[in-house]
């Protein structure tokens, strides 16, 4: 059968042209644009990260980070390093920063197609362990090894990533908090130094900004951030899940105290109040640290903030101005809490359940984090990113004490590292649901006017997370 | 047969090539219909009956996905929160949208001068993309650093905190004990107003299409401008009204762009501005639930379909379709 017989033919000048050939070449057409499409999104996509092919003869290790703005250079500045210290392994970084990567990279996981090595600090590894998304570290680590590397972690550090019993995540670096003071605000209200205990902070921040006595206020003395009942439920002497009898400890009385207490700021202050003062830290420009503003006389927050102090008090000093004179302590604890305690978080690298290179992974694991025989490397890097190391002896190492001479005040929380009272959230299927819970039951307690009492909302969220564990068990 | 279009052997089965030519013809999206609609309506009414990660294969679970929303719901938690949040912001928010709605354009349509000046000003917002009028109405109502209280405190009010606050302007009780305010979904729903362009101008179309001859007559029989647009003006845009009601409970049930940029993605603060489609959200990538989220989208999806349907019922009693009378 000709193709002149199929199709209806069309005169088009001399050349009688077919519709099946006009189609033929129609698709053709189209085929080659969507293929020329497909190499041009191929080479966008290649340019706008930059990254230089995979030399010859060397294994890729795509690996995925959340790190974004001045951090995204020093990391890639850690995986040039690394590149140029073998020629085994070619780490390719691609940044992913923002919202939402623990997403991205649970759909690579599932669509089969994930990297060979994820950093991030969501506290996800309990729902992507359970699931098997991720590979516990034994898999591709011999089991001596990963002995004498849950030796060397900091007890939080290995804490983080390790779930039922196994090491599924390793750290490579802690997140502490504690409280920053600003020492002139303290003066002018008559005190000579930070607070000791919790009843010294309350009777402090109640003398700097006494509670109701003007509206429209700019500055407090001290403010609990909900967010924070993770911290200060440990603080109290409290648990928030015992992980060996899979109990749910939210409503445990030293839980309820904390609660109890920092919503007494709520109640003194004011629910809309707190709310509205809490919110106006975010609007400042590039999300800079509120203690600098004069707004806090003191404030929890993270060892990020030491480096932002001093850089601060260096611009302080060329503008002919003085710098603020501050400082930082552990939380206070109240009466029969516990000292230098505290919620701690961290960054991680976990392996993906269908990565092509766990082994190329594991080495620049190591070359980041410090073990076996990178203590220096891994010095070079914590000083490099303000990090607070995975384990001691990082810390030890001359590259990272000439830092903390540099910054004395980062001492404060490298100390608190090797506390046993820095507890991580818990490391369990449905953390994000857990999370969530406690968080919101604190946020009600602060921000809520007309509540139930702590104890209350507590019970109802225990309540919750225990049916929800429930059903995860059952898997 | 005359063979002149090359129609040669096709020729013996004309009917059933006739039947297949336009279905090749709509085959592209007949494809992404069947893989983009199709298949996910079907497989999230399955999901919903299953335990699924995305990861494991599903496990059935029949009926568990929904019990727990029942529970949640009777219980107070998240799934209930999130029910209230929604109804709250679709039941303020759509009927004062289509109040501001006919009223700006009962006005842009008035012969004045800088008419077209006007009517461009007040359409402008419905060109602004979703993100940005969020990110743009959380600085405008920043409760310390904002505009909108800076102004209302040169006029003497205490600023309420909207975005920050808890607080729910129509919940009149709260009024009496002292505590009332404008919170998060009032203040959506004031975002949401502000994009009322989008009506408007169907509103506008519609006022144009109203006969002169029925405002004549009905001066002639001595109705003031009030009767005239009670009487007229109302029955005569009401099909409009009608559209846009639907279109404007649907969307508002849906909402999620703004809902999720302006609570932090978690329906901050303490859960106040958690709506049913930011629920679904989080239940399906955050807490990696599938099938729970797709139990939840068919709630949502059977609200929808419930309350257009009981719209539709009600349009026969104040629904007119001028030119559609027998």
């Amino acid at each position: 059968m000709s193709s002149m017989a199929l199709g209806n033919s069309v005169e088009v000048g001399d050349h009688p042209v077919t519709t099946t050939r006009a189609f033929r070449m129609l698709r053709v057409c189209a085929l080659l644009l969507l293929m020329a499409g497909l190499t041009f999104l191929g080479f966008a996509g290649e340019s706008e990260d930059q990254a230089p092919s995979t030399p010859e003869g060397r294994r890729e290790v795509v690996f995925w980070h959340f790190w974004g703005g001045r951090h995204r250079e020093i990391v890639d500045d850690i995986v040039r390093r690394f590149n140029a210290s073998q020629d085994e392994h070619f780490v390719r970084a691609i940044a992913m920063p923002g919202q939402n990567l623990d997403l991205k990279f649970f759909l690579s996981v599932a669509g089969g197609d994930p990297p060979d090595l994820l950093n991030q600090d969501d506290p996800v590894i309990g729902d992507w362990a359970a699931r098997g998304a991720i590979l516990p570290l034994e898999d591709f680590v011999p089991a001596e090894e990963i002995a004498e590397l849950e030796a060397w972690l900091y007890p939080a550090a290995e804490k983080l990533g390790t779930y039922k019993g196994r090491l599924f995540g390793l750290c490579n670096g802690l997140d502490i908090r504690a409280l920053y003071y600003n020492q002139d605000m303290l003066t002018n209200s008559g005190f000579d130094g930070p607070p000791q205990t919790l009843e010294e902070l309350d009777e402090m921040a109640r003398a700097i900004a006494p509670p109701k006595s003007q509206s429209g206020r700019n500055y407090v003395g001290y403010l609990p951030d909900p967010r924070r009942l993770w911290a200060w439920g440990i603080v109290f002497g409290g648990q928030f899940y015992d992980e060996t009898s899979s109990q749910v400890l939210v409503d445990s009385p030293e839980v309820v105290r904390a609660l109890e207490w920092m919503a007494g700021y709520a109640e003194d202050y004011g629910a809309e109040e707190v709310a509205a003062f809490r919110k106006g830290d975010q609007a400042l420009a590039g999300a800079a640290f509120p203690l600098l503003q004069g707004r806090y006389a003191m404030l929890m927050d993270g060892q990020w903030r030491v480096e932002e102090m001093r850089e601060a008090a260096v611009t302080a000093r060329e503008r002919g101005e003085e710098p603020i004179s501050w400082g930082v302590v552990p939380l206070p604890p109240p009466e029969g809490g516990l000292q230098n305690a505290g919620w701690v978080n961290g960054n991680f690298f976990v392996v993906p359940r269908g990565g092509k290179n766990p082994q190329g992974a594991w080495r620049f694991m190591k070359f980041w984090s410090g073990y076996g025989g990178f203590t220096k490397e891994a010095a070079v890097t914590a000083a490099a990113g303000g990090w607070i190391p995975a384990s001691e002896s990082v810390v030890k190492h001359a590259e990272f004490q000439a830092y903390l001479q540099r910054y004395p005040e980062f001492r404060t929380f490298v100390q608190l590292a090797g506390s046993p009272h820095q507890v991580p959230k818990p490391v369990i299927p449905g953390a994000a649901y857990f999370d969530s819970e406690v968080t919101q039951a604190a946020e009600a307690a602060l921000y809520r006017p007309e509540s139930p009492p702590p104890l209350e909302l507590l019970r109802q969220a225990a309540r919750r997370i225990r049916s929800r564990l429930a059903v995860k068990r059952d898997r | 047969m005359d063979d002149t279009y090359g129609l040669g052997s096709f020729s013996l089965m004309p009917s059933l090539r006739h039947r297949l030519t336009p279905l090749w013809f709509i085959s592209p999206w007949l494809l992404g219909f069947g893989l983009l609609v199709v298949y996910p309506f079907v497989a999230s009414l399955v999901w919903s009956f299953c335990r699924y990660d995305m990861l494991s294969p599903p496990e059935y679970v029949w009926l568990e996905n929904y019990a727990r929303l029942a529970d949640e719901l009777v219980s107070g938690g998240r799934f209930g929160q999130a029910m209230w949040n929604t109804g709250y912001f679709v039941l303020i928010s759509v009927p004062l949208s289509i109040g501001f709605g006919v009223g700006l354009a009962v006005m842009l349509s008035w012969r004045i001068r800088g008419q077209a000046i006007y009517r461009t000003l007040f359409f402008l917002p419905s060109v602004v993309p979703v993100a940005a009028a969020s990110v743009l109405w959380m600085w405008l109502l920043d409760p310390q650093a904002g505009i909108v209280n800076a102004v209302l405190g040169v006029a003497g009010v205490d600023g309420p905190g909207w975005f920050n606050s808890v607080s729910e302007a129509a919940w009149l009780p709260a009024w009496f004990r002292g505590i009332g305010g404008f919170g998060s979904k009032d203040a959506l729903t004031l975002m949401s107003v502000w994009g009322v362009g989008n009506f408007m101008i169907i509103y506008l179309a519609a006022l144009g299409e109203v006969p002169r001859s029925l405002y004549e007559a009905a001066e002639l029989d001595g109705a003031g401008p009030w009767r005239r647009f009670r009487h007229v003006t109302l029955p005569m845009l009401s099909p409009v009204i009608f559209f846009n009601l639907v279109m404007g409970v649907i969307g508002g049930v849906q909402a999620f762009t703004q809902v999720y940029i302006v609570s932090e993605g978690q329906g901050a603060p303490a859960g106040s501005s958690m709506m049913l489609s930011l629920y679904l959200f989080l239940s399906a990538f955050k807490d990696l639930e599938m099938g729970y989220a797709s139990a939840i989208a068919w709630v949502l999806f059977l609200i929808v379909l419930a309350s257009t349907a009981a719209l539709f019922r009600s349009a026969k009693h104040w629904v007119h379709y001028g030119g559609a009378s027998p």
